[in-house]
């Protein structure tokens, strides 16, 4: 059995229209493809059009152009065929775990509701079913009668995760489901995350803007830069060593616990702020920032090459044994 | 002084048992009356209060006790048509608008701007006219008059709740648009309008007691509060009770809907939480701490 990738985004372009006559290129371009089982995290800076990219993956954004294909099978064209059961094969987290759940319904109720749509068998089955999702996420049965508003951050995201998960999925996309927990907390749910993939199988794909806890725990990662991929690659060797200077400069920021490395670490500060999308950059979107630039960068777009750490990135001066060093 | 208010204000019973009572007397009507109040009896007219006839008579010797509490069922039940069929208007054609958007919705609200900027009882009179007068005529005039209120309400309420992420939490489940509306959407609305329809009932039973006071409404000789005192109007000087008693009866139930409403509101507004409620939750907080503490006794045993 030839196995087809959980997740190809091909081509991919969301625009949105704006009142001015122009329109926002939150997601310009974008070829993505997710192996089953991988560990899959997008970063970026915020506008970059993760978020975008995440929502149109799952359906909850139309695409301008392009496409996603889900377990080789056109997303658009399942959603209108058979809802139900693309919602049984993919399920989104999302950033809000508190805005996710309607603030009338209890923690019972609120998982019920995947299996009810569903018509998942009897009052018995579904009781039971919503303790085995209470034990995948390591929360007791006292929240079942208490409203979300009443839990803590850590147990609402654990409650909307329990509920992505009632439907057995086998491809979990995560908006930054981390970006509304303390730090502590978030340490917890990583965990959670990580327990859960191994157990289940899933597909994981998170939208991230914490990069150490995506050099913890995904296998592979994007970067995005203004609606493109800039970098990928298996997510060890980029980080170690980025090809891509703008993928440089937002690993830079992230901090070391090694006080040897922490110590000597240097920042790289891009200048300016990153470019509207509406009226995105001719050639390499981020050759108004990138610290070494030349003429080339400024007219023609580069294509993802190889690059060193064995992935692909996106700028002129990368390849297979080459990356440009910004410093 | 204040506390005292307060603790009334805290007794949702005390400001319901007006309109407990009012419903009560409608329903049971046919057995409270003492006399068919259409019943005339011209060797007792205009009598003061007595044990035969506890309110007095009319000029046309009818019993008055019989009349109000025959008034009371009639404007209970046109009340209650009217009000159950303006909401079932309302919030049908309020929620489609909000739900759907676009040119439907820009449509819709011009219709229930249109209606909203002319007065209700303008509507109803000018309905009437066309219908001409009777029963059913004003139960139709006033539902058409009653109902675009409920329908801006309807929509406000369902645009606010599409825009919240747990709606899209919903379809990213696999939830139809009737489920979104029946099971997430509808409960907010309803529970908007019903506590509106409740302070609204007193103003209906006003606009009744007004069209029949009208002679556009109830036809004579059913009892109807507006009929009563438009009856008892040109015997004001000698015989003020004609007047005062509907009247008062009519103020009574115009006033209790009001204080109704007004309690149902106060119960959304959030409340600090004590006494039973608190003791709940500080038990239930304890039982957890509890299993969670037992839980890593285990874990720490084993």
């Amino acid at each position: 059995m030839s196995e087809k990738p959980a997740i190809e985004v091909k081509d991919l372009k969301v625009h949105f229209a704006t009142r001015a006559g122009t329109s926002v290129r939150a997601v310009d371009g974008i070829d993505l493809v997710i192996p089953n089982g991988s560990f899959h995290g997008i970063v970026g800076e915020s506008g970059c059009g993760k978020t975008t990219l995440a929502r149109t993956i799952v359906g909850l954004q139309k695409e301008t152009a392009g496409q996603v294909v889900i377990g080789g099978r056109d997303r658009a064209e399942w959603m209108k065929s058979d809802r139900k059961s693309f919602s049984r094969k993919v399920q989104f987290v999302f950033q809000d775990p508190l805005g996710s759940m309607s603030r009338r319904q209890n923690i019972y109720q609120t998982l019920e509701e995947p299996l009810l749509i569903h018509g998942f068998g009897s009052a018995e089955k579904r009781r039971n079913r919503i303790q085995e999702l209470l034990d995948l996420v390591a929360l007791s049965s006292t929240v079942l009668d208490r409203l979300p508003r009443s839990l803590s951050g850590g147990q609402r995201q654990r409650v909307s995760i329990a509920r992505a998960l009632a439907l057995n999925p086998s491809i979990l996309v995560c908006d930054e489901p981390l970006s509304a927990l303390d730090v502590s907390i978030r340490a917890q749910i990583v965990n959670l995350f990580t327990s859960l993939q191994k157990r289940l199988g899933l597909t994981i794909v998170i939208v991230a803007h914490d990069l150490a806890v995506v050099r913890e725990v995904c296998s592979d990662v994007t970067v995005m830069y203004l609606g493109r991929v800039a970098e990928e690659g298996i997510t060890r060797p980029l980080f170690r060593e980025p090809a891509h200077p703008y993928s440089q400069a937002l690993l830079s920021a992230v901090p070391s616990a090694n006080p040897l490395i922490e110590t000597t670490r240097k920042r790289i500060i891009l200048p300016g702020d990153p470019p509207s999308p509406s009226n995105p950059p001719s050639g390499c979107r981020f050759h108004t920032r990138c610290p070494v630039a030349f003429e080339k960068c400024g007219a023609e777009v580069p294509s993802l090459r190889e690059a060193p750490h064995g992935g692909k990135a996106a700028c002129h001066l990368a390849t297979s044994n080459k990356r440009p060093i910004v410093d | 002084m204040t506390s005292k208010l307060k603790q009334i204000k805290d007794w949702p019973w005390l400001v319901l048992s007006p309109v407990v009572i009012f419903v009560l007397i409608g329903i049971f009507a046919p057995w409270i009356m003492q006399y068919n109040p259409a019943a005339q009896n011209y060797d007792a007219t205009l009598q003061g209060p007595s044990w035969q006839h506890w309110f007095g008579t009319d000029y046309l010797g009818r019993d008055i006790f019989s009349r109000i509490v025959g008034g009371a069922r009639i404007s209970l039940v046109a009340m209650a048509i009217v009000l159950v069929a303006a909401l079932a208007i309302g919030v049908t054609i309020g929620s489609f608008a909000g739900y759907v958007g676009g040119r439907v919705e820009l449509v819709l609200i011009s219709v229930i701007d249109i209606a909203l900027a002319l007065p209700s009882l303008v509507i109803a009179l000018a309905l009437i006219g066309i219908l001409g007068t009777g029963y059913w005529s004003m139960i139709t005039a006033l539902t058409l008059a009653w109902w675009a209120n409920y329908a801006r309400m309807s929509r406000a309420v369902v645009t606010a709740e599409l825009q919240q992420p747990y709606i899209e939490a919903a379809r990213v489940m696999g939830a139809s648009h009737i489920w979104i509306f029946v099971r997430h959407i509808l409960p907010h609305v309803l529970g908007l309008v019903v506590v509106y329809a409740s302070a609204d009932a007193g103003a209906l039973v006003l606009a009744i007691a007004t069209l029949s006071f009208l002679g556009l409404g109830v036809a004579p000789p059913t009892p109807e509060w507006g009929q009563m005192l438009v009856d008892g109007m040109s015997y004001i000087e000698e015989y003020p009770r004609l007047v005062i008693l509907p009247g008062m009866a009519l103020t009574l139930v115009v006033v209790s809907f009001n204080l109704l409403g007004e309690a149902f509101a106060l119960q959304k507004v959030p409340r600090p939480v004590r006494g039973g409620l608190l003791r709940k939750r500080r038990r239930a907080r304890a039982e957890e701490e509890q299993a969670r503490q037992a839980a890593e006794r285990k874990a720490a045993s084993a």
